[in-house]
């Protein structure tokens, strides 16, 4: 069963030309957690909004369930949501704060307070019930803005960046929470974010949004090995993808190397973008000359930053290595791929993508 | 190596002077305009303190004598002159004050929407504030008041009923109508920017939980108006009992419309020329408002105190 | 800010028309009194001392009868010319004193900022008329007695605690680090205020200034005690036009009109940064 639907979704700012989220289309099932990403100004917290109601819709329509509710009010949508900068009640406490919804439904007293209890539970806030939000750290209010949503049961709970003030190391851990909560829950939950690696980790499914158009809406995997185009291929992924210009000229060239696609794939006329990961890339004894820029190790792999001589430019490429590596900035060293190489044709939408093919 | 202390400095060719103490030159900038203060206000109290320890009388002329704290024994509290302005005090700051922050309160909450033509009627509400009180003070006598001719009486006979002579008749509501007229846009300005600094985020959480639009406001924005209420409260109080324009140019004192202020003058420069006496109201007037600012200390504390927690 | 577009989902155009509406209805009667002295200043004096009328035949020739001086009683000129001088001059001393009183406050405060910034506040407590007494005397004594300075002083004094208040919150709003930075860069408390401090406090500055502007253009108490003859200011020439014998309505609006309208002109050009500075200044 479909839970949400945006149906043509589109909203254009007063004063604008251009759409801030354009015909967007995206069928959310019952339970599953999907993920809106994308860079600032892509539209997804704004696609949150326009289903929350707090923006308008100016064109198509947005249902949750079998109601369209295009044009209902926030109150009466059945969600609940978390901010991005947890909007506390600044002058309730904790257990205020996490109760006012129930008291707006005028859920009977003893309700809310076990309600409210059991959601504290849940989330470490049992000590902090009397407190106010400015007596909480970072941390202490995103658990109660997570804590103001889980209370209540509804259709869907939105989320908005919940993770982005929270340090590094927190929000790491937070992430893991938030989905077994989530899982746990079984509510359906479209959440937000501008970071990638939280997409993937997180999303049941993820949908990349880009100037207001939705680029791709797939399992993480999927987004990962078939990404539908040049925006996606290098938004996923870090250290991102390495993309090559390769030119008209057939057949193409890495380098001063030919680089063929295999298994009878055709290229189209026109330029070609050719993508590899750096786990696809390796340094040795390759027949693709570089030289090495910098090396990163991070203990558990090692990031090799390579610069080419391709087409009369020095063109960088990352390479990701198991530990031990032992080469140094300056050595002159071989690359091989030996991962999968996507094509990308002139309008960036991708090809293919075959084996090795690297001679 | 000189240990030089505070005082000398001793000038090396090639070293830098050593400075001002840390403490001395934070000081400085605040100095001309703490002295300037100081001598503007306190000089004259001490001279009213002085005055008042005297039965200094101008009319009739007499050698001004010490008389200790007579003024105060003896006069202030059986002139039951003074304790009227006390009470017409009361009543001119008190109810004008609510008066101003209840509608100023109400514009405000009107104004914190986007509709057609919203900074014009912005505008429009701002200038009663603007203008002159020796202005207002007689406009409202002769055009909105006025007996015969006046606005008000106009409306009033449309509705069926005998026009009224306000100045004259109700002089304390005339007045204090007046006043509210004059300070909502002040308290308006307040309370917007009291509206305004409300997040958007936690209203828009308190719509998506289901409250309300009265809901909201009377769980959520009231509390978050309070320093700003206190605020109004504050400075309201702190104008409206020194009112002296209005009350000159609308009744020129009398029954109902002196206050303390008027009355004071009326006791001295007046025409009642009791400079001694005079000067005695005026020391207890102070007294007052050091109990009412000690009071009112404890509302800015607590506002100055909220800005570090903050 | 909390309004966010003028559509909000779910409110009907009707409600949002009518609240629309409404406040419009309230911000015509409210700014009635001033539409209507406006409106009789242009009429003959037999058309404003009656029932209101709406319809009648304009004329600027009160405005001819306020401005034209009349041999011995104060002009319009003569009073225009003081207040001018008086404001301007007066607001001018106060950022002079209060714009480095404030930085003392808030920038790199001293021990007891707080006790200083009370007592500056109480001094407002004391009523202007309680003290009007000494500050005669002190006046003639000093021969200020119908002068513009003596004004000047005292309309400097009045301001200066409320110039202070406000514009230490302004101060504070500057990022301590720009001020470091200079401090590193061997920036002295001119080179501070100049650079740094006065460009980004610039609107708090101004919605300050108007303020004081106000309150020294419409004061009428010590004007009217110490200055009747000389050195007199606008407010007290407004009172001239009232008179015991014929009608003075119509006169008396013109007047009104030309007291009032440099502040209510400034005022409203200025709307937003006394509203900003109001908030700021005074909720800080």
């Amino acid at each position: 069963m479909t839970a949400v639907r945006y149906d043509d979704a589109t909203r254009t700012y007063e004063g604008t030309d251009v759409a801030a989220v354009d015909r967007l289309n995206l069928d959310i099932g019952d339970g599953e957690l999907l993920v809106l990403v994308g860079p600032s100004g892509s539209g997804k917290s704004t696609a949150l909004r326009m289903l929350a109601g707090l923006e308008p819709l100016d064109g198509g329509s947005i249902h949750i369930g079998d109601r369209d509710v295009s044009n209902v009010r926030p109150r009466d949508r059945d969600i609940a949501m978390v901010f991005q900068n947890y909007a506390l009640y600044p002058q309730l406490s904790v257990a205020e704060n996490m109760g006012f919804a129930l008291k707006q439904q005028k859920v009977p007293k003893e309700d809310r307070v076990k309600r409210v209890r059991e959601a504290a539970r849940i989330l470490d806030l049992e000590p902090y019930l009397d407190r106010k939000p400015k007596h909480l750290s970072g941390g202490q209010r995103q658990r109660v803005a997570m804590g103001r949503a889980i209370v209540r049961r509804p259709a869907v709970y939105l989320m908005d960046e919940p993770l982005s003030n929270l340090d590094a190391k927190l929000r790491v851990q937070t992430r893991t929470e938030v989905v077994e909560l989530q899982n746990r829950l079984g509510v359906t939950t479209v959440y937000v974010t501008h970071d990638q690696v939280e997409a993937m980790t997180m999303g049941d499914r993820v949908a990349v949004l880009r100037n207001g158009v939705l680029q791709q809406c797939d399992a993480p995997g999927t987004l990962y090995h078939e990404p539908v185009n040049l925006f996606v291929a290098g938004f996923i992924g870090s250290p991102a993808m390495n993309l090559v210009d390769a030119g008209e000229q057939r057949p193409l060239t890495l380098g001063d190397v030919e680089l063929e696609p295999s298994g009878g794939l055709a290229l189209p006329d026109g330029v070609i973008t050719i993508g590899f990961r750096p786990e696809a890339l390796t340094v040795g004894d390759g027949p693709l000359r570089a030289q090495i820029r910098t090396v990163e190790d991070l203990g558990s792999e090692v990031f090799v930053h390579v610069a080419i001589e391709h087409r009369g430019d020095s063109v960088p490429l990352v390479s990701k290595m198991s530990p031990p590596f032992d080469g140094a900035p300056g050595d002159n060293v071989g690359l091989k791929i030996v991962g999968t190489t996507h094509f990308f044709d002139g309008d960036g939408a991708r090809i293919g993508s075959t084996p090795a093919a690297l001679r | 190596m000189t240990t030089a202390d505070a005082t000398t400095r001793t000038v090396r060719p090639g070293i830098s002077r050593r400075p001002l103490s840390d403490a001395w030159r934070r000081r400085l900038p605040l100095l001309p305009a703490l002295v300037f203060t100081i001598l503007l206000t306190q000089v004259p109290f001490v001279m009213s303190v002085y005055y008042s320890l005297t039965d200094w009388k101008i009319v009739p002329p007499s050698p001004r004598e010490f008389v200790g704290l007579d003024n105060y024994l003896h006069h202030l509290f059986n002139d039951h002159f003074f304790t009227d302005a006390v009470w017409v005090s009361v009543r001119l700051t008190v109810f004008p004050v609510i008066g101003a922050i209840v509608l100023g309160t109400a514009f405000a909450m009107l104004l914190d929407r986007n509709f057609f033509g919203q900074g014009l009627v912005r505008t429009l509400l701002i200038t009663p504030f603007l203008m002159m009180p020796v202005v207002v003070g007689l406009i409202w006598k002769n055009q909105m008041f006025h007996g015969l001719y006046g606005v008000l009486n106009w409306v009033i006979e449309k509705l069926g009923a005998n026009p009224v002579e306000f100045v004259s008749r109700y002089p304390t509501v005339a007045i204090g109508i007046v006043l509210v007229w004059q300070w909502t846009p002040f308290m308006m300005l307040i309370m917007l920017a009291g509206l305004q600094s409300q997040p958007a985020d936690v209203l828009e959480a308190a719509k998506v939980d289901g409250a309300k639009p009265f809901a909201i406001f009377r769980q959520l924005t009231l509390s978050h108006l309070r320093p700003y209420i206190e605020l109004g409260i504050l400075l309201g109080t702190i104008y409206l009992i020194q009112v002296y324009d209005q009350i000159a140019v609308m009744t020129g004192g009398g029954p109902g419309s002196t206050n303390v202020p008027y009355f004071v003058f009326q006791k001295s420069i007046g025409g009642g020329w009791e400079f001694g006496q005079a000067s005695s109201y005026s020391i207890v007037v102070v007294v007052a408002s050091i109990v009412i600012a000690t009071i009112a200390l404890r509302v800015l504390s607590g506002l100055l105190k909220g800005e570090e927690i903050a | 800010m909390s309004t966010a577009s003028a559509v909000v989902v779910g409110e009907s155009r009707w409600a949002n028309r009518m609240w629309g509406a409404l406040a419009w209805v309230l911000g015509l009667v409210f700014f009635f009194p001033v539409f209507w002295m406006v409106l009789n200043s242009f009429k003959e004096e037999q058309d404003a001392n009656t029932a209101p009328k709406l319809f009648f035949h304009p004329t600027l020739d009160r405005y001819k009868d306020v401005t034209k001086s009349a041999g011995g009683l104060l002009s319009f000129g003569e009073a225009f010319t003081n207040s001018i001088v008086i404001v301007l001059v007066s607001v001018l001393i106060v950022l002079l004193l209060a714009i480095p009183a404030a930085y003392a406050l808030a920038i790199r405060p001293v021990a007891k900022w707080r006790d200083v910034l009370f007592f500056f506040i109480s001094t407002k407590f004391l009523p202007v008329v309680a003290s009007i007494l000494p500050v005669w005397i002190l006046a003639r004594n000093f021969n200020l007695l119908n002068t513009r300075l003596a004004l000047i002083i005292l309309y400097t004094g009045i301001n200066l605690p409320l110039a202070v208040w406000m514009l230490r919150s302004f101060f504070q709003e500057i990022p301590k680090e720009l001020i470091e930075a200079a401090e590193i860069d061997g920036a002295s408390l001119r080179g501070q205020l100049t650079s740094i401090i006065l460009p980004m406090a610039a609107p708090g500055i101004a919605a300050t200034a108007l303020l004081c502007l106000i309150f020294a253009w419409n004061e009428f108490f010590y004007a009217v005690q110490l200055n009747p003859v000389h050195g007199s200011t606008v407010p007290i020439w407004v009172t001239t036009n009232i008179s015991t014998r014929g009608d003075f309505l119509a006169k008396l609006s013109a007047a009104s009109v030309l007291a009032c309208i440099p502040v209510v002109l400034a005022g409203w050009i200025a709307q937003k940064r006394m509203i900003r500075g109001l908030a700021m200044g005074a909720i800080k």
